[in-house]
């Protein structure tokens, strides 16, 4: 470890130094790193080089115990202090904490703390007769030995109010008494086992089990134990376990004081599922079992869907288009996650950063109790910077790992979980259709708004021949009465006078959608026969319709004409636009199995206002 | 390794754990270093021992006197190693 910078910054006595030594602390894994920052922050203090905006309080936090209560103060009062948790250290003296509890006249209950950390002894924790003896012997004294430590914490607690924390026991590494040890009670192994389950199971509220069992199991037995330091000077355990335990209390202690986090925000592609959807479509996306990758991006969702009965929201974060980002969660058959599962669902083009605050106001939750996670670093940075409040979280290179990454992040770690927790997600579902109903009705202006959409109708001309013949030719579902027609009959089209015809090209913010609207018309008297209208589903509900039709009118009317007719010839792909002309302000005038007919008459017709900017419009020069 | 090797190896390991600078001879104790309290001694052997590749049996360290006897100890161990 390259501790050089840290300490010029010391010697030089910048700021900058607290925030350097949080961010090691943070990522130290070895003891003697955390130590050494440890001894850099006091000599800080020393000279006087003092974090900036301390608290104004410190927790009075009592650390007694069975074994060298140091260096392991040092390491927690360091962890504390760099999270902006400063403590007020009280250490008891080796191995006395059972006086220090009973005598009332102790120096831990003058020091009057706010939380106390047991380390009970080890070596008291054994049966003490034959491993042959009858199972509810061994049963009674593990009992003995779990109420005396229940004692000993009520005795505490009600002499002082603290929150209590105490560690359970280690269990054995080595192989004594081999496949024999766990068919009796009697075996370390197993009393040990007995006594920490029925020591969690009965903790009441106010004390907190410093699972001392799991930590050893999770860097392995033999890496946790050090019997030469405890014949030294009496260390519990290994340096590399001392820095777990080290922050498993601290962590501990921040929970005391800190809300667990309530929404996990997800990102999509290469999140939940691997691959782009936009790009890869709904087949190519790699989720499910017929993969390595496939399954591991589902194992993911598996976890995170197991979140939400301990009472997490679930929200989806992801730059894309709604429907295309959407359509994993209605059709894929392998996602585990489903819309009903989603709080908040925003697929957009707006920043990250800004969709997680709206999503906070429409929960109503601070963006404090918000995490992000997203396998772009880009993303992550653009939280970050513009919304500091949410915890980020960014993916590592191999979706194997994700799992472990959330399971280990510390961030949704509940202390009591109730019926209530499980129903939230429905309750918020709610409150957020009806924010979306209420904000479609008034935003939908302002969301046309800012897509900045401008609009070039032309007349049809030479070199578009090939491009309207190909969309006249393709186009379903918008199509009110699908005549097709080759590229000659196009130009038959644009060189007849009785005809008009023109085309719509569109453009917004995020690009060109090029040409996506088509009209044809008839002139047959005072009457405009529209002949042909499509366009491209891409761009349905922008208001592209509701220019085309202008257009149309401000058209027929310098063609003196008095009214439009306009016919719905029916297929299997245009059932959308069956009632089209009523919504356009048509009237039906004939109706039968394979044909309806409209009307609108032209003299009282008023342009319709959008939010599309026109451009050119057709038969006129440019 | 001899000596002279040993402790210009133990003075990168002073540099880092220590904010004054020590010059390490065979004759400097922990009673001469300030900052070499009985904390700081702990993470200094854990240290040592990672560097040296080499693990000190039960209450051997505390009987080297000086800093001297300290990479003796070390090179003895180092021999097994």
């Amino acid at each position: 470890m390259d501790i050089a910078p840290l300490k010029t910054l010391l010697l030089k006595g910048d700021l900058e130094f607290w925030a350097q030594l949080q961010s090691r602390t943070r990522a130290a894994v070895d003891f003697e790193e955390l130590f050494l920052l440890s001894s850099l922050r006091k000599k800080a203090h020393a000279r006087k080089l003092t974090r900036p905006k301390p608290p104004k309080e410190k927790l009075r936090l009592a650390i007694i115990g069975g074994c060298s209560l140091y260096p392991l103060h040092e390491l927690v009062e360091h962890l504390c202090e760099v999270e902006n948790f400063p403590v007020e250290l009280w250490q008891g003296d080796y191995d006395n904490y059972l006086s220090e509890i009973m005598d009332d006249a102790s120096g831990l209950y003058a020091f009057a703390p706010n939380v106390v950390f047991l380390l009970p002894a080890e070596r008291r924790c054994f049966y003490t007769g034959k491993l042959t003896d009858p199972r509810e012997h061994v049963q009674a004294e593990a009992q003995r030995v779990v109420d005396s430590l229940l004692e000993l914490a009520r005795k505490v607690n009600g002499q002082t109010g603290a929150e209590v924390i105490t560690t359970n026991f280690m269990l054995p590494v080595r192989h004594d008494l081999g496949a024999f040890r766990s068919r009796t009670l009697g075996s370390d192994w197993s009393f040990r086992k007995w006594v920490n389950l029925e020591l969690g199971l009965n903790a009441p509220s106010f004390l907190h089990i410093c699972d001392w069992e799991f930590l050893a199991n999770r860097i392995g037995g033999l890496a946790a134990r050090d019997e030469r330091s405890w014949f030294e000077s009496k260390q519990p355990c290994s340096s590399a376990l001392l820095v777990e335990l080290a922050r498993e209390v601290a962590q501990l202690i921040f929970s005391l004081k800190r809300a667990p986090k309530k929404v996990l925000v997800l990102d999509l592609d290469n999140t939940l599922w691997g691959g782009v959807v936009a790009d890869d479509g709904l087949e190519g996306i790699e989720l499910g079992d017929t993969s390595p990758r496939g399954e591991a991006f589902k194992a993911f969702q598996k976890y995170i869907a197991a979140l939400k009965p301990r009472g997490v929201l679930l929200a989806v974060c992801s730059k894309n288009d709604f429907a295309k980002a959407a359509e994993p969660f209605e059709k894929h058959p392998d996602m585990v996650l489903k819309m009903e599962d989603i709080v908040s669902f925003k697929a957009n083009w707006e920043p990250k950063s800004e969709n997680i605050r709206a999503m906070a106001a429409e929960l109503n939750l601070g963006l404090d109790s918000f995490v992000f996670v997203d396998d772009n670093p880009a993303e992550i940075e653009i939280v970050r910077q513009f919304v500091p409040e949410v915890t980020t979280i960014l993916l590592g290179p191999d979706p194997a790992d994700y799992v472990a990454q959330l399971a280990d992040c510390r961030l949704f770690e509940p202390r009591n979980i109730t019926g209530e927790d499980a129903e939230r997600t429905q309750q918020y579902r709610s409150d957020v259709q009806r924010k979306n109903l209420e904000a479609s009705v008034t935003d939908m202006a302002s969301y046309l708004e800012s897509l900045q959409m401008a609009a070039v109708i032309s007349e049809f001309t030479p070199v578009d021949v090939p491009r309207l013949s190909q969309l006249i030719n393709k186009s379903n579902q918008f199509n009110l009465t699908t005549r097709r027609r080759s590229e000659a009959e196009v130009s038959a089209v644009m060189n007849d006078k009785n005809f008009i015809g023109y085309s719509v090209r569109l453009k917004d913010k995020f690009g060109d959608h090029g040409l996506i609207s088509i009209v044809i018309g008839e002139k047959s008297g005072d009457m405009l026969q529209v002949d042909t209208w499509l366009m491209s589903c891409r761009v349905l509900k922008r208001g592209v319709e509701e220019e085309v039709l202008n257009e149309l009118v401000r058209l027929a009317k310098s063609k003196n004409c008095l009214r439009l007719e306009g016919a719905f010839l029916p297929t299997p792909k245009n059932e959308m636009v069956r009632d089209f002309y009523l919504r356009m302000g048509f009237t039906l005038t004939a109706e039968s199995e394979t044909k309806r007919e409209f009307e609108l008459r032209l003299e009282n017709f008023l342009p319709v206002p959008t939010k599309i900017k026109i451009i050119r419009r057709a038969y006129e020069s440019s | 390794m001899n000596q002279a090797e040993v402790i210009a190896q133990l003075q990168t390991i002073f540099d880092t754990v220590f904010l004054e600078p020590v010059v390490l001879t065979p004759a400097i104790s922990a009673n001469d270093v300030p900052e070499w309290d009985s904390l700081t001694h702990i993470s200094l052997m854990v240290a040592v021992e990672k560097s040296f590749g080499v693990r000190f049996r039960v209450g051997e360290v505390e009987n080297a006197k000086n800093v001297g006897e300290f990479a003796e100890l070390i090179l003895k161990r180092k021999q097994e190693a």
